[in-house]
């Protein structure tokens, strides 16, 4: 993120040199952060209420019950080696918070994950089909309600804010069974391959 | 129709919880803080960033970006205005929700280009962060072949986006 952040500075700077507009890019620099700031402020109503609603949801155990009917087409999907099953209530903990867009509960949980995997045996530093698959579905994202994208949208004033929430969730749908399938052919390639 | 769905979900939720005999309004408020304090920790974040996004939309680098990448865009089905949310979405959360933001106010926000924006940032993930987190936290040096598969997935899940959102 450090080279992103850099060029695209060094390219607005650059960029302003070659075409004469120091001006433009005095302003967009000093009040560019001002926009974060009213951006802030207008979201915190939707981030609390976001929060709150899943805070609720949590502590009546709704989290723990979808973990839990997530175990059994979970150890279904995952080619786990031996020892890696020991991961399955982290990794399912860490997809039934990604799927309500609890981050901060999902983290942990996938760290701790993919550590149990690691335990179970890695040969100099290799991922194991289970944990690139495990990987894979966490960065398709599984979330059901774009909260922060439809708290954006109000923000901007659009008719109906929550209007992308079904395309949304098709396409994340289709991101995700990609994965999987992607990973599946993958892993039978390396494996008939001798492990490339 | 879709206005009903949040109404809807707060009121599955507070019955639950009524029925769970949880403090509702004490576990509403304590999840109102920690979604605060994750916003004041993004702050900083999308401050550098949305400064950033400015200068290189001021300086007309994002346009000249946006139209180098239409044709590319164009081909796969997605307006060129959508280049730098797909660019940016896999590097960072935050750029990538300056740069939707970005598009929702000058092009509009009900307007297809900046819809497409806001579905293709709600239905992805930050891939390269995410995958450099969890292998790095595993001590994994040897991803094989989950990045490629994880940003494949990422583009298949653009692609539906662009099919779905007309």
């Amino acid at each position: 993120m450090n080279g992103v952040f850099c060029i695209m500075l060094l390219l607005g700077v650059m960029a302003a040199a070659a075409t004469g507009q120091a001006d433009a890019a005095q302003r967009a620099l000093l009040s560019g952060g001002g926009e974060a700031v009213a951006l802030c402020l207008e979201l915190a109503g939707a981030y609390a209420f976001f929060g709150g609603m899943l805070s609720v949801m949590r502590e009546s155990g709704f989290t723990d019950a979808l973990a839990a009917a997530l175990r059994r087409p979970l150890m279904r999907l995952f080619h786990f080696r031996l020892g890696e099953e020991r991961a399955l209530s982290d990794i399912s903990v860490n997809i039934a918070a990604n799927m309500l867009g609890m981050g901060g509960a999902a983290t942990p949980a996938g760290l701790s994950a993919m550590r149990t995997m690691a335990d179970a045996g890695v040969r100099d530093g290799r991922a194991s089909p289970a944990m690139i698959l495990f990987l894979a579905i966490n960065t398709s994202s599984v979330q059901l309600l774009p909260t922060t994208m439809i708290a954006l949208r109000a923000q901007a004033g659009a008719a109906n804010p929550a209007d992308i929430v079904l395309p949304t969730l098709l396409s994340t749908a289709a991101s995700t069974v990609c994965a999987v399938v992607l990973c599946r052919v993958c892993e039978r390639i390396s494996a008939r391959g001798g492990g490339a | 129709m879709a206005s009903f769905l949040l109404p809807a979900m707060l009121t599955v939720c507070v019955l639950g919880g009524l029925h769970a005999r949880v403090d509702v309004y004490q576990a509403f408020m304590r999840g109102a803080k920690e979604g605060l304090t994750t916003l004041a920790e993004l702050l900083p974040v999308l401050a550098s960033i949305l400064m950033a996004t400015a200068l290189l939309r001021e300086t007309g680098v994002l346009a000249a970006l946006a139209d180098a990448m239409a044709p590319a865009m164009r081909a796969l089905g997605l307006p060129g205005e959508c280049a730098g949310v797909v660019l940016l979405r896999p590097f960072s959360g935050s750029a990538a929700l300056g740069a939707v933001k970005d598009a929702m106010d000058t092009l509009g926000a009900d307007s297809r280009a900046a819809r497409l924006c806001c579905v293709i940032c709600g239905a992805s993930e930050t891939v390269l962060f995410t995958g450099s987190l969890y292998f790095g936290a595993a001590g994994i040096k040897k991803g094989r072949y989950a990045i490629p598969a994880a940003l494949a997935a990422y583009l298949c899940g653009v692609l539906a986006a662009g099919a779905l959102v007309q």
